[in-house]
């Protein structure tokens, strides 16, 4: 039989991973972290010692991990990152890097479980040191014992905003403002749902009382618009801004911190899957995400994909589709096994929850306003907001590919993975326009999945 | 708590770290927050994403240029520099 191959060991991956092996299958699990359990259960080394207080369910992780490690249809690939990966004639080529040598892997089955990262937005000295996003300063502190700064700022919108904030206080640093840009009662929205997933309002509940306890105040209709840097070019201070349903910036006042952790829900990381060729759709949230059918497939046969690339929905929602995506994957290399029902009310009320969150949680046009002339949109080719206008009223820009090609906005480093939702929004607003999924999709496509140096092309094979 | 227990140079200055952890945590740690300076403006910039998707917390490692400091894992006598420009 052949090995179900699976990429990424974060809730979906390791749920995934488990569920083939128990239906019989041998799995090979590729991750390009050095340890198992993905952002969400990012362990720190033996050395730095277990961050357990940053952790709301690490027993579900280690229980994951463990189970993972101990069964022996199990090979895991770590620190291993896929740089090429490409389909043909029903065979995917994977070019995997580990350690400076590089492996190729074909398999007519995949399970892709990449994941997500921070949504940012530009804003003024949005490019400082100091300004970074809450996933980065809670990866700081759960994979590295390391507190970005005393006095910390953390805003934006969603959910997530709680645990990094009683991540910032259960490490001694000092959350100076809590702030959520959308209105506090949009939980109201999905009563019903809300009701139905109550262990994640527990969870809430839990980062609200450590968050309380330090008598800190989270405010809504709150949003940092811009950050400044002291002499030696390190933040020093952010612009606080209470905003309008819409997000226009009504009253402003400036705070002083050592680090603003900023960020807006989570983009799915979709770049094996496009360059695969699996089809891409656009979200009730704008982001671009890998389209897929009841059994987790996706428009590929033999490519299944689960967790946030399938629709930003959360740990939970991912290890439903994981166990759905490694038994559809083991069944697909031939194992006598199915999804049952049970499976797939499970994924279906984790996933009302998601839906309520994408709800509750809008990000709005008027972030635009928060911009300058000499904002920096892409900050790998350092191209600002002007030259992005120049792109389109002088040289006749009428779709973000076009500014991009103009600008080179979005075509640094990390090709386009920060900014490029960014430009598809601040490209049709410029032309008064509403951006198409096309230019959404292409946005989110990249041929190259992470640069590596040359050398090591020189040497394989 | 865990003990620090490598060193490793940053610009020439000893900092000393826990192994496991990754260079741009540790250069954090010491209060080091500007790890390179930009091609065009030559402006600073430090960790932003954290984990190794937005390529800004480029350093040269032992003369390496474009090394993510948020991905590499931090070694015992490493030299790390400040990236200025698109490499070493």
């Amino acid at each position: 039989m052949h090995n179900v191959v699976i990429v990424g060991a974060g809730p979906a991956g390791l749920s995934a991973a488990i569920a083939a092996a128990a239906a019989g299958a041998p799995v090979l699990l590729i991750d390009n972290n050095p340890r198992l359990g993905g952002q969400y259960w990012r362990l720190a080394s033996d050395a730095v010692g277990e961050q357990g207080g940053q952790h709301y369910d690490l027993a579900t992780g280690l229980m994951l991990i463990n189970a993972v490690k101990a069964r022996k249809e199990i090979t895991v690939l770590s620190g291993a990152q896929i740089w090429s990966a490409t389909h043909k004639d029903g065979i995917n080529t994977l070019r995997v890097i580990q350690n400076g040598v590089e492996k190729i892997i074909n398999t007519a089955n995949l399970v892709l479980c990449t994941g997500a990262y921070d949504r940012t937005l530009p804003f003024p000295g949005w490019d400082i040191p100091g300004v970074m996003t809450p996933g980065g300063l809670q990866s700081l502190l759960k994979g590295h014992g390391v507190l970005a700064g005393k006095r910390v700022v953390v805003a934006g919108s969603g959910p997530f905003l709680l645990p990094v904030a009683a991540g910032v206080i259960k490490a001694g640093g000092e959350v100076v403002e809590l702030l959520e840009a959308n209105k506090s009662n949009r939980w109201l929205l999905s009563p019903f749902v809300m009701l139905e997933n109550i262990a994640k309002l527990k969870e809430a509940f839990y980062y609200i009382k450590t968050i309380s306890q330090a008598k800190v105040r989270g405010r809504f209709s709150s949003a940092v618009v811009a950050a400044y840097k002291n002499s030696e070019g390190i933040l020093e201070s952010v612009d606080v801004a209470k905003i309008s349903r819409n997000f226009k910036i009504k009253k402003v006042r400036n705070v002083k911190c050592d680090v603003a952790a900023v960020g807006w829900g989570f983009t799915a990381d979709t770049s094996i899957a496009g360059a695969l060729g699996c089809s891409q759709i656009v979200a009730k949230d704008g982001g671009v995400v890998v389209k897929t059918d009841e059994n987790q497939q996706s428009s590929i046969a033999g490519i299944f994909v689960a967790g946030e690339i399938t629709g930003i929905g959360g740990a939970e929602l991912s290890m439903a589709e994981g166990v759905i995506a490694g038994i559809s994957a083991a069944q697909f290399v031939g194992c006598k096994v199915e999804v049952l029902k049970a499976h797939r009310k499970r994924r279906a009320k984790k996933q009302r929850f998601a839906d309520a969150l994408i709800k509750s949680y809008p990000v709005k046009a008027g972030w635009i306003t928060w911009l300058n002339e000499q904002t920096l949109i892409c900050r790998c080719e350092e191209v600002s907001t002007q030259d992005l206008k120049q792109a389109i009223s002088e040289l006749g820009a009428t779709d973000s590919r076009t500014a991009k090609l103009l600008t080179r906005c979005g075509m640094g480093l990390c090709q386009g993975r920060i900014c490029g939702r960014s430009v598809v929004d601040l490209v049709a607003s410029e032309l008064n326009i509403s951006p198409t999924d096309t230019d959404r999709i292409s946005a989110a496509n990249r041929p190259i999945i992470s640069p590596i140096p040359l050398g090591v092309l020189a040497a394989g094979e | 708590m865990s003990q620090s227990n490598l060193e490793f140079t940053f610009e020439g200055q000893k900092i000393t770290a826990i192994s496991g952890q990754s260079v741009g945590a540790a250069l954090l740690a010491a209060n080091q927050r500007i790890l390179r300076k930009t091609r065009f403006n030559k402006n600073e910039r430090g960790l932003f994403c954290g984990i190794g998707v937005c390529f800004d917390c480029l350093v040269v490692v032992d003369g390496v240029g474009n090394q993510r400091a948020c991905l590499i894992e931090v070694k015992s006598g490493m030299k790390v520099q400040r990236q200025v420009g698109s490499d070493a």
